[in-house]
């Protein structure tokens, strides 16, 4: 049996490819499930999802914590979580990445596939979802499946939610993948701090979850909390304000959803970047052309 | 009010995990701006309870309340009547979207009115159950996609019309019902000032894009929300005390501006563009005859 | 001060008792007298509380669990189909730990639609986290909605109650109830001022909001604890109302001539009162039977229950409401609690859909008691008087 632990972010398509990549190994006589971590995360937020395969019937059904493979979708997310975490001995890491593996830090030494996915699919496809070229790349870094099983599964599985068509594209663009894939180690330079959480026992949690602001060994929890939940990691697209074209009209500060444009005074605005999603609203909105948004 | 005047403390948090561009996230942004910090929030299941909060954390920095779906309004005046009784001078305020408002909230909103309840209910409009993955209500519009009304070989779309919810919020005679549309911002601060100033039942219904179930570029959230109320789609009025008032005359463009930048229309054949622009021709007629009358 | 009363104007009158500050309801028979009592007490000026006249049980709960997060004392009633209305809203108080009082009338739920008395309402509900008192008479709904504010409000337990009167027999009933004075109750019942989840600009805090895997468990535990701890609160609770009042009931159940009792008879609400009649009958006969008078639901009495197994030769349980398929909830849960003990446990059914359970019945069921004693059963699950089923 091998198991597999998709990164993505929401919309990105992280289960879908779990999923194609179920169908592949299904198509090559195996028995395999995908699933993702049952969770309601909005559009950009960090996600995971899984693929298991065995020669028989599987009967686990619990989250898989040690993956032989991770698969990670866009590589922003190698800098915010340990993708390597739980990976076992001797597993690998697939990463959509322009990169060389020797020049991509997991922070630990481990077996590493890049292959620039985005500017495959931006090729093939014209947006930059990547969930099919770097299946491609699986099939390559792990000799695990034939390329046409890849291919077939991502037709199955794709045309279920899109013009099949588009579906065929895909598979293209995993084609494309599988000849471009470089396979090597990568470095690890840098260390990953562990998560932490707030997990009280049932007496020391609020009675009946009714939560007042309060500071925890992991952070605030309650109303205004969130604030510490910085969601600029989530950006693809960054907003650069041209101070000098800007006559303080107030409506990227108005429209900001995450509230993340800042006033300093009455004469300037001041974008946190720690939140900023990258939405682009406020240079769309920008009667003065002041705000850009450029690529992260 | 004016955008400047506007308080600085935000009552909604950064931090908070709405799709980039959400419409909904600017409406309760900008509402908790008004309303100020004494303000009781009931949230009932929508996209806003599950990005504003997943617990422990929370965006809200005002007491808030979560029961169930189909409730909002009574809940809303659970919590305005108790607080009358116990002596705490604060508003409440209800943030249901379309569904809970529209649909499986219509039999609690109109109870609630009814009784003249001592509430603010924002209902945040984005066309649709996006919280559960973009399945159409009674408030999506003619001709959208949206997961049950897929565009099939057969049927494409959406085949009736959107419900107007706040004409049937008018018939309830409450002091206060208006709409408004993120994208006009002056329009939208008066309204929430008045429905914050006013006691008595106060009903907004607020125009909020959603490019996630909408399928068009976050950037466009705000463009969407003023190009609605140019071509019609979204008409900008309030009824004050039984005055009813347009606040913003339409130019009536065609409905092909406004669709066309949204893949939820992309599929739409002649035919049911005419449809959607003879409905809105008709709803501009009967709108603009109600202010004669 | 006495008063001859029906059993909806007691459970009425507990909510002035208790100064509630919310009430939301909505009518239905057999409840709407509550409705309207509250309806003249408030009219009237002698009840002070904010009165939400609702359009549905939905709302009606939902406006309680809102009311009393914000801080009030909270009561409403219903029946039947109402209760079956709110059912997806009474989850909510026992996690979130709000004390809400709720009479509710035992009607039949439909199909076939009927009025007449039936558990087929509140026992459907025994796993939605609220503590369950059945009640024999008019005095003990009054003194049981009082008793609820005090057991549901208590730093311990904060749950919610229901209070259950059966339809007609008693909601319709009158008879004599010595009610207390309220400055009495006053002096009983502290003020309800919540600490662990009000809503107040002054300190905000987050209730029920959207919650992930890693906080709901406990969650649940947390109103198992609670449900758990009422025990020990309810029986302190029925000791000082019978000190302060002189009607002690004696906590979880209420044993009727035990002592020495070979056989028992389990039963709540109204046919207890008539089963008492019974007892006493084959006692004067030399007979030694006995009745537990099961009155709360929830929290089970398991530990009560188990003791008997130690010393009755049979046990039989009444229940007015079946769980197709297996059997009568009160039987279902006797069981559990005597496991282990090799006597024979025999289920009645009767009285469904409001039939009357008579006197004859009753002796039935301890004929039948005293032929299992002997190892003589037929059935162990027995419908009485069901028209082509043998008993």
């Amino acid at each position: 049996m091998y198991e597999v632990r998709f990164h993505g972010r929401g919309g990105q398509g992280a289960r879908m490819a779990a999923e194609a990549l179920a169908d592949a190994a299904f198509l090559e006589g195996n028995y395999a499930m995908a699933f993702p971590f049952f969770g309601a995360e909005r559009r950009g937020a960090p996600v995971v999802a899984f693929t298991r395969v065995d020669k028989q019937k599987i009967r686990i059904r619990t989250q898989i914590y040690e993956p032989d493979y991770v698969v990670v979708l866009d590589d922003k997310l190698v800098d915010l979580i340990n993708i390597t975490e739980g990976l076992k001995k001797g597993g690998m890491a697939i990463i959509n990445s322009a990169k060389k593996p020797e020049d991509i830090d997991l922070g630990k030494k481990v077996s590493t596939a890049t292959i620039d996915a985005t500017g495959i699919s931006l090729d093939v496809l014209g947006v930059p979802i990547t969930n099919s070229a770097i299946l491609g790349a699986f099939a390559k870094a792990t000799g695990l499946l034939d390329i046409d099983s890849i291919k077939k599964g991502i037709v199955d599985m794709f045309s279920m939610r899109m013009d099949k068509k588009l579906a065929e594209k895909n598979a293209r663009a995993a084609a494309i993948a599988y000849d471009k894939t470089i396979v090597g180690t990568c470095k690890a330079q840098r260390t990953f701090e562990k998560r932490k959480m707030w997990l009280p026992t049932y007496k020391e949690m609020p009675l009946g979850l009714a939560t007042p602001p309060m500071k925890t060994e992991a952070g605030l929890v309650g109303p205004g909390s969130f604030i510490e939940n910085k969601t600029g990691s989530w950006r693809t697209f960054k907003p650069i304000l041209d101070h000098e074209k800007c006559i303080m009209c107030l409506f990227c500060w108005f429209y900001c959803p995450e509230g993340c444009i800042e006033r300093v005074g009455n004469t300037t605005l001041k974008i946190n970047y720690d939140y900023c999603k990258g939405c682009g609203i406020c240079a769309n909105e920008c009667p003065k052309n002041a705000i850009e948004m450029v690529r992260e | 009010m004016k955008i400047k005047d506007l308080s600085l403390e935000e009552l909604f948090t950064s931090g908070h995990t709405a799709c980039p561009g959400c419409g909904g996230a600017i409406v309760a942004r900008i509402a908790m701006k008004v309303f100020g910090k004494n303000t009781c929030a009931y949230f009932p299941a929508n996209c806003l309870l599950v990005f504003g909060g997943t617990y422990p954390y929370n965006a809200f920095k005002v007491p808030y309340l979560h029961v169930l779906f189909e409730n909002s309004a009574v809940c809303a005046a659970g919590i305005s009547r108790a607080l009358k009784k116990l002596g705490r001078d604060a508003k409440t305020v209800a943030f249901a979207g379309d569904g809970g408002t529209a649909d499986i909230g219509m039999q609690s909103l109109s109870g609630a009115a009814e009784r003249n309840e001592d509430i603010i209910y924002i209902c945040y409009d984005n066309e649709a159950y996006m919280n559960t993955g973009i399945q159409r209500s009674g408030s999506t519009p003619f001709g959208a996609w949206t997961t049950t009304t897929p565009v099939g070989k057969k049927i494409a779309g959406k085949e009736v019309f959107k419900k107007d919810v706040p004409r049937i919020m008018m018939a309830h005679d409450v002091p206060y019902v208006a709409t408004a549309s993120i994208g006009y911002p002056n329009d939208f601060l008066n309204k929430l000032e008045k429905a914050r100033d006013m006691k008595g039942f106060r009903y907004l219904h607020v125009f909020a894009p959603c490019p996630t179930g909408w399928r068009y570029d976050p950037a466009k959230t705000v463009e969407i929300g003023k190009l609605a109320v140019e071509c019609g789609m979204w008409t900008l009025y309030e009824c004050e005390n039984g005055v009813f008032r347009i606040t913003k005359k339409p130019k009536l463009s065609p409905v092909t501006d406004y669709i066309k930048l949204q893949g939820r229309f992309r599929h739409m054949t002649e035919e049911q563009v005419d449809t959607l622009q003879g409905w809105v021709t008709e709803k501009w007629e009967k709108i603009s005859g109600e202010t004669k009358g | 001060m006495k008063r001859v009363i029906t059993g909806n104007y007691a459970a009425a009158y507990g909510a002035y008792l208790t100064r509630v500050d919310f009430v939301a309801a909505y009518p239905i028979t057999p409840q709407t007298l509550i409705v309207e009592h509250i309806s003249e007490f408030v009219n009237d000026g002698l009840l002070d509380a904010e009165y939400m006249r609702v359009e549905s049980e939905h709302s009606a709960m939902s406006a309680c669990v809102a009311a009393s997060a914000t801080g009030a004392r909270t009561y409403t009633a219903t029946a039947s189909q109402g209760l079956a209305l709110m059912h997806e809203v009474l989850f909510i108080p026992p996690v979130l730990h709000l004390p809400i009082v709720m009479p509710v009338v035992n009607r039949t739920v439909a199909a076939p639609i009927g009025i007449w008395c039936e558990q087929n309402d509140t026992m459907p509900q025994r796993d939605t986290g609220w503590l369950q008192v059945y009640c024999e008479d008019n005095q003990e709904v009054v003194d049981m909605v009082i008793q609820s504010c005090m057991i549901g409000e208590h730093k311990k337990v904060l749950l919610p109650s229901m209070v259950m009167l059966d339809a007609f027999i008693l909601s319709h009933t009158v008879e004599p109830v010595d009610f207390p004075e309220i400055e009495e109750v006053d002096k009983f019942l502290p003020k309800y001022k919540p600490e662990h989840a009000y809503l107040d600009p002054k300190r905000p805090m987050v209730l029920g909001s959207f919650t992930p895997p890693e906080y709901i468990q406990e969650a649940r535990y947390q109103t198992e604890e609670s449900m758990n701890n009422a025990r020990k609160v309810i029986t302190d609770v029925t000791k000082e109302f019978g000190k302060t009042f002189g009607r002690d009931y004696g906590g979880l159940i209420e044993k009727y001539r035990c002592e020495d009792a070979e056989v028992i008879l389990i039963t709540t609400g109204t046919v207890t009162s008539t089963a008492r009649l019974v007892v006493d009958q084959y006692r004067d006969k030399g007979k030694k039977v006995g009745l537990i008078k099961l009155r709360f639901f929830r929290p089970f009495p398991l530990q009560e229950i188990k003791e008997l197994g130690e010393q009755v030769e049979a046990v039989g349980v009444y229940d007015r409401s079946m769980s197709f398929g297996t059997a009568g909830p009160t039987y279902i849960e006797t069981r559990y609690a005597l496991y282990g003990y090799s006597i024979p446990i025999l289920n009645f059914l009767a009285g469904l859909g409001g039939r009357d359970v008579t006197i004859k019945d009753i002796s039935f069921m301890f004929d039948r008691l005293l032929e299992a004693k002997k190892g003589k059963i037929k059935n162990e699950i027995v419908w009485i008087g069901t028209r082509g089923v043998e008993p």
